[in-house]
């Protein structure tokens, strides 16, 4: 079917998804889920080789994209004590929106006592005239542990797509008790001319963030960890302790291949220190 | 009419009445003797100088032209209209939760403590000067260590308090925002003194036009984007020799 024709056809999408874990026994269970098309949830798997209890669960989007006026929801509720592992089956698409309508996607976290949670690093691709409003709050206990990756990308780089969409706003908050640790709030829009600014994304055309929030991170050597990212001929990225909370790891890219391999590894070291 | 019949009385017509009365005042928090510490902070600026990326007038003006739009006018400047309108409508809670916001949205540390940093120093030299009870109040919650006080929270409080008009306000945070960081530029580049005041010059319109978009903007427009000088600000940690502490 062709969207532009014929606009109004498509039904929106209101997709939904709460899960509620709890540590039962000696394991991480989904204790609760709710699943409205076009997202669900695969059943928990027990993969992770250095904490047998941690639940994987893979994020599904059956429709394959997200398209002008869709709604996505996920409401993530892990209680204490429990470990849990997130991961995006693909990487996040928004269609273009040819009637100038915002698609949105919000994402509601809690992590309880001595909960964790490690979200696997994805990127977000928005096409050619898409509208797309991106929120994550994410309320955590004093005591329990955040790992999160994400990538935004200029679009679909390998056609020659690069920041050919209409609006691009992210807002990516945790919230330690009362306490806001991180605010991250990201609005490119096609008509914003300083991208190539010295200062802004300069050469670069992927932006990938990690945080990792812990109450065992205050040794972690920062240090070492910067000069290691130095190294990386095709990015610039620097990391940096906040509040002896957690780690910020920031990076500009211009190659996402290489950018994901680099993530990965990092996460998969940050991951090491959450048993 | 009263004033225009009282007016026609006075036959000298000398004396000048002033309608700004904080004008002085607002001149003299933005002298550069003026203790905030400005002159310690590039907020990443210094690493750009020291890769050479900034190296002669024409950059530093490149530099501080996105500092002005992509910087100042998407955070700061956004954090300093709320707080005067916050302040205005003598909302405590509501200043409180913005300051948690202006923390956490420096993710660079050097930053975030920079900000803190001219804040404190801000409010400490200033609150002699001022009995407000809301800027009272502001002064003994830092004291009591419940507030971080960044410097764009405690400026649209204090020129709230003062009177000052919302643009003005806005106007002068930008130009001296702008002017201590091309007067830190000078000294590390190194630039003559003439390249700074024309470097400043050549900016004011900008500052206004700046001005006049935050004007429209609100907290749903507070953006990141300026990424770049984000990881220069992280990177700014771990410089072998470094002029500032950001």
């Amino acid at each position: 079917m062709n969207l532009q024709a014929s606009p109004n056809k498509r039904p929106k999408h209101d997709g939904r998804l709460s899960m509620e874990f709890q540590y039962r026994g000696n394991k991480t269970v989904l204790s609760n889920c709710y699943q409205n098309p076009p997202l669900r949830a695969s059943r928990p798997l027990y993969i992770n080789p250095a904490n047998r209890s941690e639940a994987t669960v893979y994020l599904v989007e059956t429709s394959g994209g997200i398209v002008e006026g869709d709604h996505n929801v996920f409401e993530i509720d892990i209680k204490e004590g429990a470990d849990v592992c997130l991961i995006p089956q693909s990487a996040t698409k928004i269609y273009p929106s040819y009637n100038d309508i915002w698609s949105s996607q919000n994402m509601d976290i809690s992590i309880g006592p001595k909960a964790s949670l490690s979200f696997k690093t994805e990127a977000l691709i928005p096409f050619e005239q898409a509208r797309f409003n991106g929120k994550t709050v994410i309320q955590m206990a004093k005591d329990s542990t955040l790992l999160w990756g994400d990538i935004l990308s200029p679009g679909r780089v390998a056609r020659g797509e690069v920041f050919e969409y209409t609006d691009v706003r992210t807002n990516f908050q945790v919230w330690v008790d009362d306490e806001c640790l991180i605010y991250d709030p990201l609005l490119i829009s096609k008509d914003n001319m300083g991208l190539k600014n010295m200062g802004m994304l300069e050469e670069h055309l992927f932006i990938g963030s990690m945080w990792f929030v812990t109450p065992t991170i205050e040794d972690f050597d920062i240090r070492e960890l910067n000069e290691r990212l130095q190294e990386s001929p095709h990015s610039k990225a620097s990391a940096s302790m906040l509040e002896g909370k957690a780690v910020n790891v920031r990076w500009l890219a211009s190659d996402l291949v290489d950018l994901k391999k680099e993530m990965h590894r990092i996460w998969d070291e940050f991951a090491s220190y959450i048993v | 009419m009263n004033n225009q019949r009282e007016g026609s009385k006075n036959h000298s017509n000398t004396e000048v009445t002033n309608t700004n009365p904080w004008l002085l005042h607002l001149i003299q928090i933005h002298d550069t003797a003026f203790p905030t510490g400005s002159f310690a902070h590039s907020f990443g600026m210094e690493t750009y100088i020291q890769e050479g990326d900034i190296s002669n007038a024409d950059s530093l003006k490149e530099f501080c032209n996105m500092y002005l739009r992509q910087n100042l006018a998407s955070t700061d400047a956004i954090i300093v209209k709320e707080a005067y309108r916050l302040a205005k409508e003598n909302d405590l809670q509501g200043l409180i939760r913005l300051e948690n916001i202006c923390h956490a949205i420096k993710l660079s540390p050097e930053t975030r403590k920079g900000s803190m940093m001219m804040g404190r120093q801000f409010l400490q030299t200033v609150q002699p000067l001022n009995d407000s009870e809301l800027f009272t109040r502001w002064y003994e919650k830092l004291k009591n260590k419940e507030i971080k006080s960044h410097y764009p929270v405690v400026y649209g409080i204090y020129t709230a308090m003062l009177g000052v008009d919302l643009r003005t306000s806005l106007e002068t945070f930008l130009y001296s925002s702008i002017t201590s960081i091309v007067q830190n530029g000078v000294r590390a580049i190194p630039l003559g003194q003439n390249s700074g005041v024309q470097t400043i010059f050549s900016l004011l319109p900008i500052i206004q036009e700046t001005t006049n978009r935050v004007m429209t903007l609100d907290l749903e427009h507070l953006d990141n984007n300026s990424i770049g000088l984000e990881i220069a600000s992280m990177q700014h940690e771990f410089l072998h020799s470094r002029l500032f502490i950001s």
